[in-house]
């Protein structure tokens, strides 16, 4: 019985050409898109999922400062991991992360690596988490305070196939480690991402010598905290709990709030369980089912259009006694070996096309037939597909009354017609609002671009001067002849995103329990000038010697304390504290996403290590080299490494870019699929119209007069498309660009270009068919009734 | 073998009943050949559409085989029709997409048949009709007496009690009608199916025992021959 449903499945492939290569492109398009995203989408959910006791893992996290600077920390005080760990049962291991930039360069021999993947832990990180021990031992990791384990590929840099264990790897030519474990390289859907991993021991000898003590410090909040909890724990009594011991320890921090952010949802979730990713993958995955949908709606539509010509045949084979639920089966397999077609020729789709979804979303996913989760995702959707795109031409089919389909009587069947109408509006409601979005992200970006950030960036490049710093002046004097190299200055970290803040601060007037974040830079007496920074009051550094006790504060500083008359004013952050002489129009140091945030300006010169050159645009590489033979000249064998601003200002955006990028394709492909789909209708339209218009011809009717006849039926459901697609793509629009603190405004002419676009696509398609049915000889055609 | 009683059958056209068959009662034993005859639009089509259960009557009572047709659900009633009953139309609605073996398979395929009973069964019929050599080709490819040929293998594959048949001879010129006459006559005599047909010849009437004249959904007159 099935291989006669399938004999007569290909039979009807191979008969109808024309519909079966509509169908099978459509198909193959969606599938092969859709599984794509389905891919991304599936791998931004399986991140950190791979440990054994993912679900009972927290990150430690905290509510800190008052008012407008309360925020999230996602790093905490070094002892309140071990305090958790030592008083409350609940607490079954604790890992504590540091970063560590203690050193610079790394060497083995004669292999020099600088490298800023490197990690303080406790030895509970090789048991608390997943990470596959290749050799040592996941319970001792560290022999001692000198010990290091490093990944896989690490090893290979530093000693090719030797042996990795014993060997010593000596970091900034004065402090050995010894490699006393090798553990797999991080899997690329894990957060946690480092090459060499050192015992927090050391760390915290290290900090000792230089008198802090970190095993009681609640100042410094800079160590990831990992909780292991006993299954069942209640997160809300724990961070109570977490509280009174930390204020027991540090009883000023009344506004210290602890959260506990799961470990499988830190990549996509801040701890308050806000949007940090997670809103990208709802929408990739909206993208991914409304793909889908309209390749099964192109299925849907042409099968049930064609369904009319077809009821001879199914009328037949009920009077010959075929049974409803027979002729609903071989609906159902002549879909599905459809499908199954396009699901191969999508399957070699996606071999090919993965490299290049790999460049457009930033992703390294592996198309690897061998994964269980590669499979899921293709059958889920293969098969959800097919669910959706036969039933609804099974049951029509099947259920056509045999002695009406033979007198020809069903093709007038309205509720059928109307049915298929909606369908194509719905397709195109979905290519115009991915239009629009592409539009907008597109608009927001370039607007992002064009924006002034406050600051000259351009022809600029910056690097870390190292040992060269100690010979600023000179190496200064010395740029400066060089051809192409048209100002220097530095700071102590790179302009584009200032990382450095600080919540102790203090200042004339502050009210008592105020608490205040600022970013903190310290800056040459040149900077300013470098850059074409503009003061809105005061001036700036000189370079006098009094100038270490001077402060400079931006706009934003001065509005968020309310500070009024601020020049000669006092004020503290951190350890920095001065006279304020000046006050800074505000300029960009980060995403456009936030709003400017407050940033005081110091003039440390021995924090100066980061070292700002302009050039031309043609003169960049000598700019760049002689930078370079200054750098090796002062730090020998260590590798030379900058960026343009321009390069690191795009790598803020490098998120929104991609997808934007991919939304242009993502709405290229769903309006592709979708002319195809009426590309199948109008043909089929012509056909039944045949008859038609070979007498209208004859009475006189011209081409033009058939082809607007035809493709107004079709232009009216796009209009329809558009007056529904319009407020709908405007509110999910405007949603994103909420997340943006700079942002456009989403224009009239946006949809109109996005409905003329589709109008104009739709019309091209149409048109095509009927022009051909128009110019067809009548004589013919009607001959052939 | 079957019996309609009072049967009627109207379509609503506007506010008033238009009576296609108007209380028609009609025995119909096993073993006849009838022919019914009639001017265009008298109902002779769908007297026969309700004696084949594919049409259902508005009014009266059907009997079947001892089944009583008009009080069964409809999967009772295609039961029946599958096991009894073979049709031929007059333009022969063969289906395009299958071969001549293929479209005589197919009745068998929707009834269960083991591939090799099919295979036995359809050759079997192949040779009777003498389309052996045909058995590949397409409807299309076929003259119009030769797919009604395919036509009533097709209706006979599955060995009907009743054969009902549409005008079967309408497309054909008179000799190929005549040849479909001689395998009714045949199959009626050494068969034993009961035929029952519509047709507007008097000469392929007459190949028939009994002649039913129709005439405005009534039954105008009816003899034996
Ligand atoms: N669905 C229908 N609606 C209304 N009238 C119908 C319908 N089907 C058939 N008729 C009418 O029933 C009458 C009898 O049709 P039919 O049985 O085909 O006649 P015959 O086969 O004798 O030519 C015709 O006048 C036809 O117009
Ligand atoms: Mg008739």
């Amino acid at each position: 019985m099935i291989r006669n449903y399938i004999k007569t499945a290909w039979r009807n492939l191979i008969k109808n050409k024309f519909y079966s290569i509509i169908n099978i492109v459509g198909l193959t398009a969606g599938l092969a898109i859709g599984i794509l995203i389905l891919f991304w989408v599936q791998d931004e959910f399986s991140f950190d999922g791979f440990h054994k006791d993912a679900k009972n893992i927290y990150r430690l996290e905290l509510w800190g400062g008052t008012g407008a600077s309360r925020q999230i920390w996602q790093a905490t005080v070094y002892p309140i991991g071990v305090l958790a760990k030592q008083q409350l049962p609940e607490v079954e291991d604790v890992v504590r992360i540091g970063y560590n930039g203690d050193f610079a360069s790394y060497r083995y021999h004669d292999k020099i690596f600088a490298n800023d993947r490197v990690a303080y832990a406790d030895p509970s990180f090789f048991s608390v988490f997943s990470f596959p021990i290749i050799s040592g031992n996941a319970n001792k990791p560290f022999n001692d305070d000198n010990s290091v384990v490093i990944t896989k590929s690490t090893a290979q840099k530093y000693f090719g196939n030797d042996n990795p264990i014993g060997k010593v790897i000596i970091a900034d030519n004065k402090q050995n480690f010894t490699v006393s474990g090798v553990v797999a390289d991080f899997p690329e859907n894990s957060s946690m991402q480092y090459d060499m991993i050192m015992p927090m021991s050391f760390n915290i000898k290290h900090m000792l010598a230089q008198k802090i003590d970190l095993s009681d410090n609640f100042d410094e909040y800079d160590c990831f905290t990992y909780l292991k909890l006993k299954p069942g724990t209640s997160l809300k009594a724990l961070s109570a709990k977490l509280f009174n011991i930390h204020i027991k320890h540090h009883s000023a921090d009344t506004d210290v709030a602890y959260l506990l952010l799961p470990l499988t949802k830190m990549h996509l979730y801040n701890a308050d369980l806000t949007d940090r990713g997670i809103t990208t993958v709802r929408v990739f995955l909206i993208v991914a089912i409304l793909i889908l949908i309209i390749a099964c709606i192109n299925y849907v539509n042409l099968s049930t259009a064609r369904s009319m010509l077809r009821s001879k045949e199914i009328s037949m084979r009920k009077i010959i006694g075929a049974a409803k639920s027979q002729l609903f089966m071989q609906f159902i397999v002549e879909t599905a070996l459809l499908f199954l077609l396009s699901a191969v020729f999508a399957l070699v789709l996606i071999h090919f096309l993965m490299p290049v979804f790999n460049q457009l979303s930033g992703k390294q996913l592996i198309f690897d037939i061998t994964d269980y989760h590669v499979w899921m995702v293709i059958v889920l959707t293969i098969s959800g597909t097919l669910l959706a795109s036969s039933i609804y031409p099974a049951i029509l089919l099947s259920s056509f009354e045999p002695l009406k389909a033979l007198k020809g009587k069903i093709s007038s069947n309205i509720g059928d017609v109307m049915f298929r109408k909606i369908l194509v509006v719905t397709q195109f409601v979905f290519s115009i609002m991915l239009i629009v979005g592409t539009i907008v992200i597109t608009s927001q970006l370039s607007y992002i671009r064009s924006r002034q950030l406050g600051y000259d960036k351009s022809h600029t490049f910056s690097f870390p001067m190292r040992d060269m710093g100690n010979h600023y002046d000179a190496v200064r004097a010395e740029l400066l002849k060089q051809p192409g190299v048209l100002d220097v200055t530095r700071s102590n970290q790179n302009i584009i995103q200032m990382n450095g803040i600080s919540g102790e601060t203090d200042w004339d007037g502050k009210a008592p329990g105020q608490t205040f974040i600022v970013h903190l830079m310290t800056i040459d007496k040149d900077f300013l000038s470098f850059f074409k920074m503009k003061m809105a009051a005061g001036k700036g550094f000189t370079g006098a010697v009094n100038d270490t006790s001077h402060l400079i504060l931006n706009e934003a500083a001065v509005n968020q304390i309310g500070l009024k008359d601020p020049i000669g004013k006092r004020f503290q952050a951190w350890h920095i504290k001065g006279t304020i002489i000046g006050v800074m129009k505000d300029f960009h140091f980060a995403s456009m996403r936030e709003k400017i945030s407050p940033a005081v300006f110091y003039y440390y010169p021995s924090y100066l290590g980061n070292m700002y050159i302009r050039t031309t645009g043609r003169d960049a590489p000598k700019a760049i080299q002689a930078a370079q033979t200054l750098f090796k000249q002062y730090n020998g064998e260590f590798p030379f490494s900058y960026t343009f601003l321009d390069e690191k200002f795009n790598d803020l955006y490098k998120g929104e870019q991609q997808e934007g990028t991919l939304f242009n394709y993502f709405a290229t492909i769903a309006i592709g699929i979708s002319c195809l789909g009426l590309l199948g209708l109008a043909a089929y339209t012509a056909q039944v119209r045949t008859r038609e218009i070979g007498i209208r011809k004859v009475l006189g009717a011209g081409v033009s007069n058939v082809t607007i006849m035809l493709s107004y039926d079709f232009v009216k459901l796009v209009l329809i498309a558009i007056i529904i697609a319009t407020p709908i793509a405007w509110y999910a629009m405007s949603k994103w660009l909420q997340d943006f603190a700079y942002r456009i405004n989403i224009e009239w002419w946006m949809f109109l270009v996005a409905g003329l676009l589709a109008i104009v696509i739709a019309f091209i398609t149409i048109s095509f068919q009927a022009i051909k049915a128009a110019i067809a000889n009548p004589i013919k055609s009607l001959r052939s009734e | 073998m079957l019996s309609l009683q009072h049967i009627s059958k109207f379509y609503q056209v506007g506010g008033t009943r238009n009576f296609v068959i108007n209380d028609i009662s009609l025995e119909v034993e096993a073993g006849e050949f009838i022919s019914i005859m009639g001017p265009s639009g008298s109902g002779k089509s769908t007297l026969l559409n309700i004696i084949g259960m594919l049409d259902e009557p508005s009014s009266g009572y059907h009997y079947f085989a001892g089944e009583t047709v008009h009080q069964l659900k409809d999967k009772q009633r295609s039961a029946l029709y599958k096991k009894y009953i073979g049709f031929v139309f007059q333009a022969y609605h063969l289906i395009d997409e299958l071969t001549v073996y293929e479209n005589i398979e197919t009745p068998l395929i929707y009834q269960d048949f083991k591939s090799t009973e099919r295979k036995a069964m359809v050759a079997d019929m192949l040779d009777r009709f003498q389309i052996v050599g045909k058995k590949d080709l397409f409807p299309a490819q076929l003259s119009g007496g030769q797919q009604q040929l395919v036509g009533i293998a097709r209706a006979l594959i599955a060995g009907p009690k009743l054969l009902l048949a549409d005008e079967p001879t309408g497309n054909l010129n008179s000799k190929q009608g005549e040849e479909i006459m001689q395998l009714f006559k045949k199959l009626n005599k050494e068969d034993g199916v009961t035929i029952i047909q519509v047709t507007h010849s008097e000469k392929n009437a007459e190949y028939g025992s009994r002649i039913i004249n129709l005439l405005d959904g009534r039954i105008e007159s009816s003899k034996q021959l």
